[in-house]
Protein backbone atom coordinates (compact mmCIF):
# COMPACT_ATOMS: atom_id res chain seq x y z
CA UNK A 1 0.00 0.00 0.00
CA UNK A 2 1.26 3.17 -0.72
CA UNK A 3 0.65 6.75 1.08
CA UNK A 4 1.05 10.42 0.16
CA UNK A 5 3.85 11.43 -1.98
CA UNK A 6 5.02 7.47 -2.95
CA UNK A 7 1.48 6.87 -4.86
CA UNK A 8 2.95 9.34 -6.91
CA UNK A 9 6.06 7.31 -7.34
CA UNK A 10 5.04 4.19 -7.76
CA UNK A 11 1.91 4.81 -9.85
CA UNK A 12 -0.26 2.65 -7.48
CA UNK A 13 -2.27 2.95 -4.26
CA UNK A 14 -2.61 -0.64 -3.92
CA UNK A 15 -0.65 -3.67 -5.76
CA UNK A 16 0.53 -6.79 -5.30
CA UNK A 17 4.01 -8.40 -5.03
CA UNK A 18 5.55 -12.16 -5.17
CA UNK A 19 7.77 -12.12 -1.76
CA UNK A 20 7.70 -14.44 0.77
CA UNK A 21 9.86 -14.73 3.32
CA UNK A 22 11.98 -11.88 2.53
CA UNK A 23 13.88 -9.76 5.00
CA UNK A 24 13.34 -5.47 4.44
CA UNK A 25 16.37 -5.35 2.31
CA UNK A 26 15.23 -8.20 0.05
CA UNK A 27 11.85 -6.47 -0.47
CA UNK A 28 13.04 -3.14 -0.95
CA UNK A 29 14.92 -4.23 -3.65
CA UNK A 30 12.26 -5.72 -5.09
CA UNK A 31 10.54 -2.81 -4.62
CA UNK A 32 12.82 -0.53 -6.18
CA UNK A 33 13.31 -2.78 -9.21
CA UNK A 34 9.58 -2.24 -9.91
CA UNK A 35 9.33 1.13 -9.03
CA UNK A 36 12.55 2.52 -9.22
CA UNK A 37 11.49 6.15 -8.20
CA UNK A 38 10.77 5.01 -4.80
CA UNK A 39 14.75 4.56 -4.54
CA UNK A 40 14.73 8.08 -3.27
CA UNK A 41 12.78 8.38 -0.90
CA UNK A 42 14.16 4.75 0.83
CA UNK A 43 15.94 6.50 3.61
CA UNK A 44 12.76 8.29 4.63
CA UNK A 45 10.21 5.57 4.16
CA UNK A 46 9.55 3.46 7.20
CA UNK A 47 7.65 -0.10 6.20
CA UNK A 48 4.67 -1.54 8.31
CA UNK A 49 3.72 -4.74 7.87
CA UNK A 50 0.03 -6.11 9.36
CA UNK A 51 -0.60 -2.72 10.65
CA UNK A 52 2.58 -2.35 12.60
CA UNK A 53 5.84 -1.01 12.05
CA UNK A 54 8.06 -3.64 10.81
CA UNK A 55 11.10 -4.48 13.14
CA UNK A 56 14.61 -4.65 11.71
CA UNK A 57 14.33 -8.51 11.35
CA UNK A 58 10.94 -8.48 10.23
CA UNK A 59 10.35 -11.45 7.98
CA UNK A 60 7.72 -10.61 4.97
CA UNK A 61 5.23 -13.54 3.46
CA UNK A 62 3.05 -13.45 0.66
CA UNK A 63 -0.03 -12.68 2.80
CA UNK A 64 0.96 -10.00 4.43
CA UNK A 65 0.11 -6.18 4.11
CA UNK A 66 2.64 -4.05 3.34
CA UNK A 67 2.43 -0.41 3.85
CA UNK A 68 5.39 2.19 2.62
CA UNK A 69 4.72 5.01 5.40
CA UNK A 70 6.26 8.01 4.22
CA UNK A 71 7.22 10.83 7.28
CA UNK A 72 4.06 11.98 8.67
CA UNK A 73 2.49 14.94 9.68
CA UNK A 74 -0.64 14.87 11.09
CA UNK A 75 -2.23 17.24 13.87
CA UNK B 1 -7.11 4.65 31.58
CA UNK B 2 -10.14 4.45 28.78
CA UNK B 3 -9.40 5.03 25.23
CA UNK B 4 -11.46 6.11 22.22
CA UNK B 5 -10.16 6.74 19.33
CA UNK B 6 -11.64 8.02 15.94
CA UNK B 7 -9.88 8.44 12.36
CA UNK B 8 -13.04 9.93 9.93
CA UNK B 9 -14.14 12.97 7.90
CA UNK B 10 -16.67 13.64 10.85
CA UNK B 11 -16.91 17.35 11.82
CA UNK B 12 -15.34 17.88 14.72
CA UNK B 13 -16.46 20.47 17.76
CA UNK B 14 -14.24 21.49 20.70
CA UNK B 15 -15.06 22.67 23.99
CA UNK B 16 -17.37 19.74 24.60
CA UNK B 17 -19.51 19.35 27.78
CA UNK B 18 -16.46 19.56 30.68
CA UNK B 19 -17.74 17.10 33.41
CA UNK B 20 -15.94 14.04 34.61
CA UNK B 21 -16.42 10.56 36.80
CA UNK B 22 -15.90 12.07 39.99
CA UNK B 23 -12.07 10.44 40.29
CA UNK B 24 -10.77 12.78 38.04
CA UNK B 25 -9.68 16.57 38.79
CA UNK B 26 -8.63 17.82 35.35
CA UNK B 27 -10.07 17.78 31.66
CA UNK B 28 -8.15 19.00 28.88
CA UNK B 29 -9.45 19.69 25.62
CA UNK B 30 -7.06 20.42 23.07
CA UNK B 31 -8.16 21.22 19.49
CA UNK B 32 -5.77 21.58 16.55
CA UNK B 33 -7.12 23.66 13.90
CA UNK B 34 -5.99 24.31 10.29
CA UNK B 35 -4.53 27.98 9.71
CA UNK B 36 -4.76 30.03 6.65
CA UNK B 37 -1.08 29.97 6.32
CA UNK B 38 1.43 27.27 5.25
CA UNK B 39 4.93 27.47 4.84
CA UNK B 40 4.46 30.94 4.32
CA UNK B 41 1.50 30.92 1.64
CA UNK B 42 -2.01 31.82 2.17
CA UNK B 43 -4.34 28.32 2.06
CA UNK B 44 -7.97 27.41 2.23
CA UNK B 45 -7.93 24.14 3.64
CA UNK B 46 -5.60 21.40 4.08
CA UNK B 47 -6.21 17.72 3.23
CA UNK B 48 -5.55 14.91 5.48
CA UNK B 49 -5.32 11.10 4.73
CA UNK B 50 -4.64 8.26 6.94
CA UNK B 51 -3.83 4.47 6.80
CA UNK B 52 -6.75 4.74 9.19
CA UNK B 53 -7.01 0.95 10.58
CA UNK B 54 -2.85 1.33 11.25
CA UNK B 55 -3.53 5.54 12.58
CA UNK B 56 -6.23 4.20 14.95
CA UNK B 57 -3.86 1.16 16.23
CA UNK B 58 -0.70 3.08 16.36
CA UNK B 59 -2.58 5.79 18.26
CA UNK B 60 -3.69 3.61 20.73
CA UNK B 61 -0.29 2.10 21.40
CA UNK B 62 1.01 5.38 21.68
CA UNK B 63 -0.82 6.25 24.79
CA UNK B 64 -0.44 2.97 26.78
CA UNK B 65 3.00 3.60 26.54
CA UNK B 66 2.47 7.24 27.58
CA UNK B 67 0.08 5.79 30.31
CA UNK B 68 3.20 4.43 32.14
CA UNK B 69 4.35 7.88 32.52
CA UNK B 70 1.35 9.91 32.78
CA UNK B 71 -1.48 7.76 34.29
CA UNK B 72 -4.72 9.34 33.18
CA UNK B 73 -8.55 8.62 33.34
CA UNK B 74 -9.05 8.97 30.03
CA UNK B 75 -8.06 9.64 26.68
CA UNK B 76 -10.39 10.24 23.46
CA UNK B 77 -8.71 11.16 19.96
CA UNK B 78 -10.51 12.34 17.33
CA UNK B 79 -8.70 13.04 13.77
CA UNK B 80 -10.53 13.99 10.57
CA UNK B 81 -9.44 13.18 7.22
CA UNK B 82 -10.46 14.75 3.84
CA UNK B 83 -10.90 18.09 3.41
CA UNK B 84 -10.69 20.43 6.55
CA UNK B 85 -11.11 24.08 5.81
CA UNK B 86 -9.42 27.10 7.33
CA UNK B 87 -10.57 27.29 10.98
CA UNK B 88 -11.88 24.12 11.55
CA UNK B 89 -10.70 20.94 13.69
CA UNK B 90 -8.41 18.61 12.39
CA UNK B 91 -7.81 16.81 15.83
CA UNK B 92 -9.62 17.07 19.34
CA UNK B 93 -8.07 15.46 21.93
CA UNK B 94 -9.68 14.72 25.37
CA UNK B 95 -8.08 13.67 28.59
CA UNK B 96 -9.03 12.89 32.06
CA UNK B 97 -7.01 12.71 35.05
CA UNK B 98 -6.51 13.21 38.73
CA UNK B 99 -4.41 16.16 38.11
CA UNK B 100 -3.12 18.61 35.93
CA UNK B 101 0.33 17.78 35.82
CA UNK B 102 -0.41 14.09 34.32
CA UNK B 103 -3.34 15.51 32.00
CA UNK B 104 -0.93 18.09 30.24
CA UNK B 105 2.24 15.92 30.05
CA UNK B 106 -0.28 13.30 28.44
CA UNK B 107 -1.38 15.89 26.04
CA UNK B 108 2.16 17.50 24.37
CA UNK B 109 3.73 14.23 24.68
CA UNK B 110 0.94 12.43 22.87
CA UNK B 111 1.12 14.97 20.62
CA UNK B 112 4.85 14.90 19.67
CA UNK B 113 4.65 11.19 19.33
CA UNK B 114 1.79 11.39 17.15
CA UNK B 115 3.72 14.29 14.52
CA UNK B 116 6.14 11.60 14.39
CA UNK B 117 4.45 8.05 14.65
CA UNK B 118 0.71 8.37 13.56
CA UNK B 119 0.25 7.42 9.77
CA UNK B 120 -1.66 10.65 8.93
CA UNK B 121 -0.67 12.68 6.03
CA UNK B 122 -1.58 16.64 5.52
CA UNK B 123 -1.06 18.11 1.90
CA UNK B 124 -2.96 21.16 0.40
CA UNK B 125 -6.30 20.99 -0.51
Amino acid sequence: MFFAQLREAAGAVVAEIDADAVDAGQLWTMLEERWPRLAAQRDTVRLARNGAYALEDEIFRNSDEVALIPPVSGG
Amino acid sequence: MRIEVEVSDRLLCAAGAIGSDGVSGAVVEFAGVVRAEEHGRAIEALYYEAYEEMARSQTEKILRELERRFPCQAVRVLHRTGRVPVGEVAILVRIEAKHRAEAFGMLSAFMDRLKQDVPIWKSLA
